[in-house]
């Protein structure tokens, strides 16, 4: 036990601040290369701290119905209220939270889904491949948005149903790209090594291949969420989705936002600001993150 | 290359065959009795009428069998009967069709158009300010939500002038000039997130090949840097260009499902949003699998034209 701590004195003290500063380099070096993927960070922490500490955030319950019936954004309600008198600005606050969540959870189930889908159509080979090549073509023929809302309005209303129509929808695109990027690290020496010295299938494709395509698969997400946020803001404008009433930006675009638009374009521009500005940040930090992580786009001169 | 259209051509009804067997499936779990929703208000009290109801829709048949049955007809062009109007939906979907191809193809003009100018400076003036003000341009027309876009179009006109610009449609053999016009702003809204997606591609395969051998020869020989950039730069990027303006058919199709109703398009779009909220089993069916169908025709020609035109690929 003495000995232990002993060594941790010796090394601890050298150890962590390389560490720490190696650190502390790399995201300077980040900052400096990517000013707007580092903006686009600083809104995504607000955004991600606003969705959790809501309640916090001179809100009131987003689904409370109130007296003041469409009234103007002003002190009392910052983003003015609908036509039930709920106030806008919490219902946007709210509103982040499943958009939030369905954007992570569908890039989660649909990465994971593609990568193995692609590990196994990519090193099986034969027919394996040919099935799962032919089931992303088929899915992919059919546009996210009609078979979200077919999904949708079978499965009935909640966040689970969009978050499988979104999954669906978006893994055959993503299984596609890995797959042609499985089949060239199929080809790699170190493929050949592992067979050679015994390593069964699924342990070349997890152990070996997988970690090689990861750069590839987080870039992906990171290119992914922006378009799953607006896809399942698009269903729940059309009124799939979340129980009628829950604060969801997309919903809240829907329905009584167009119809009074004369009356109250308040009800319109907020949730599509919010929504608008979430997207772009995501978007705005996988530009960076490829930029950074792409390592077929590293060292070429092409910045995307 | 024959054989390769010949192969590719094959697969487009299995891919087909395919989309109407998984729209079908999907169809039957919709919540929902469409022999309830033929009748209105008088299935509750007669039973016999609602088994007569089933019959005559063939619900009262196996799925395999209703499955068949439709697919016979599907393939002549009869998509039998909405479910919830009890019109036929043939004659319907093949006018809307139509509607939507104008639409689709009127979008994919203006894509090229503002993508593809913006990608080749972006290219050309790389790391400049340009470059980077552009670059943010096409990013915030990723991010941007074509239906809000579209609200704010039709409805700030009205809310600011009392104008709307989403006006009573007219068919092109009724007056073909307002028939277009009315197209217009649509497909400009489509073509936002479309024509950004472009010009990122365009951006990207321009740098490529720019910073190719056969561009270093073109300069080293002394040509001008216009010759250099439109003739050997700029007809290089044209090939992956291709297949990114099929895949944007693609989003095309499906974002005119809400873009359509917003401006009071009656095209496909709109016909698949109501039909999926009324239940109406059939037309869904029907407009999923004419859309799927559309859209594996178009990636087939571009896949076709991307082997003739790029001699080294095959597959």
């Amino acid at each position: 036990m003495a000995a232990h701590t002993e060594i941790l004195d010796v090394v601890a003290p050298r150890l962590v601040p390389s560490f720490l500063s190696r650190r502390a380099r790399g995201i300077r070096r980040f900052i400096r290369r990517q000013p707007l993927g580092t903006a686009a960070i600083v809104v995504i922490v607000v955004l991600v701290f606003a969705a959790l500490f809501a309640p916090l955030l001179n809100t009131t319950d987003p689904k409370e119905f109130g007296e003041d019936i469409l009234a103007e954004p002003g002190s009392a309600h910052w983003f003015g209220t609908n036509r039930n008198g709920q106030d806008m600005w919490s219902r946007v606050v709210y509103g982040a939270r499943p958009s939030l969540a369905v954007g992570l959870a569908t890039v989660t189930f649909s990465v994971i889904g593609g990568a193995v889908l692609a590990l196994l159509a990519g090193y099986a080979g034969g027919w394996i491949d040919i099935a799962i090549s032919r089931l992303f073509e088929v899915v992919n023929s059919i546009p996210a948005i009609l078979f979200g809302l077919v999904i949708g309005v079978a499965m009935g209303q909640g966040l689970w149903p969009v978050v499988i129509a979104v999954t669906v929808a978006f893994t055959p695109a993503i299984g596609r790209i890995l797959r042609g990027s499985v089949l060239a690290e199929r080809n790699r020496q170190y493929v050949e090594a592992a067979q050679v010295i015994g390593a069964s299938g699924p342990r070349v494709m997890f152990r070996h291949v997988l970690p090689n395509i990861l750069p590839l698969m987080i870039v992906i997400a990171s290119t992914t969420l922006p378009a799953a946020i607006l896809t399942e803001a698009a269903l729940s404008y059309l009124g799939v989705g979340l129980p009628v009433g829950d604060p969801s930006w997309g919903q809240d675009l829907g329905g009584s936002a167009r119809s009074l638009f004369t009356l109250a374009p308040w009800l319109a521009i907020f949730p599509g600001l919010a929504l608008s500005l979430t997207v772009l940040a995501f978007n705005l930090l996988g530009d960076a993150l490829r930029d950074e992580l792409d390592p077929r786009l590293r060292g070429s001169g092409i910045r995307g | 290359m024959r054989a390769y259209i010949l192969r590719r051509l094959l697969l487009v009804p299995l891919i087909v065959v395919l989309v109407s067997i998984i729209t079908f499936s999907l169809v039957r779990i919709l919540p929902g009795d469409a022999a309830v929703a033929r009748l209105g208000a008088q299935a509750g009290s007669c039973e016999q009428c609602l088994e007569a109801a089933r019959k005559e829709l063939g619900l009262d048949k196996s799925y395999p069998e209703q499955y068949w049955n439709w697919f016979k007809n599907a393939i002549r062009g009869d998509f039998g009967l909405s479910t919830a109007t009890t019109r036929e939906i043939g004659p319907e979907l093949k006018e809307r069709s139509l509607v939507t191809l104008q639409l689709g193809l009127i979008t994919i003009v203006f894509t090229i158009l503002i993508g593809v100018p913006i990608g080749v400076i972006s290219a050309v003036k790389a790391g400049r300010p340009t470059d980077y003000g552009l670059r943010f341009f096409s990013i915030l027309g990723l991010s941007v939500p074509n239906f809000w876009i579209a609200t704010l179009i039709v409805y700030l006109p009205a809310y600011y002038w009392q104008w709307n610009p989403a006006k009573k449609f007219t068919t092109i053999s009724e007056d073909p000039l307002s028939h277009f016009s009315l197209l217009l702003l649509p497909a400009l809204v489509l073509a936002i997130s479309a024509s950004a997606y472009v010009a990122r591609i365009t951006r990207s395969a321009m740098l490529e090949s720019l910073a190719s051998d056969h561009v270093r020869t073109a300069r080293a020989k002394g040509l001008a840097e216009r010759v250099v950039v439109f003739e050997h730069v700029f007809r290089n990027s044209l090939i992956p260009l291709l297949s990114v303006v099929g895949l944007q058919f693609g989003l095309i199709l499906g974002g005119s499902i809400i873009i359509e109703d917003i401006f009071g398009i009656p095209g496909m779009g709109q016909m698949a949003g109501r039909a999926v909220f009324d239940r109406d089993y059939q037309t869904v069916q029907a407009v999923a699998v004419v859309i799927s169908t559309t859209f594996v025709l178009i990636t087939l020609l571009v896949d076709v034209a991307y082997a003739w035109v790029d001699p080294r690929i095959r597959y």
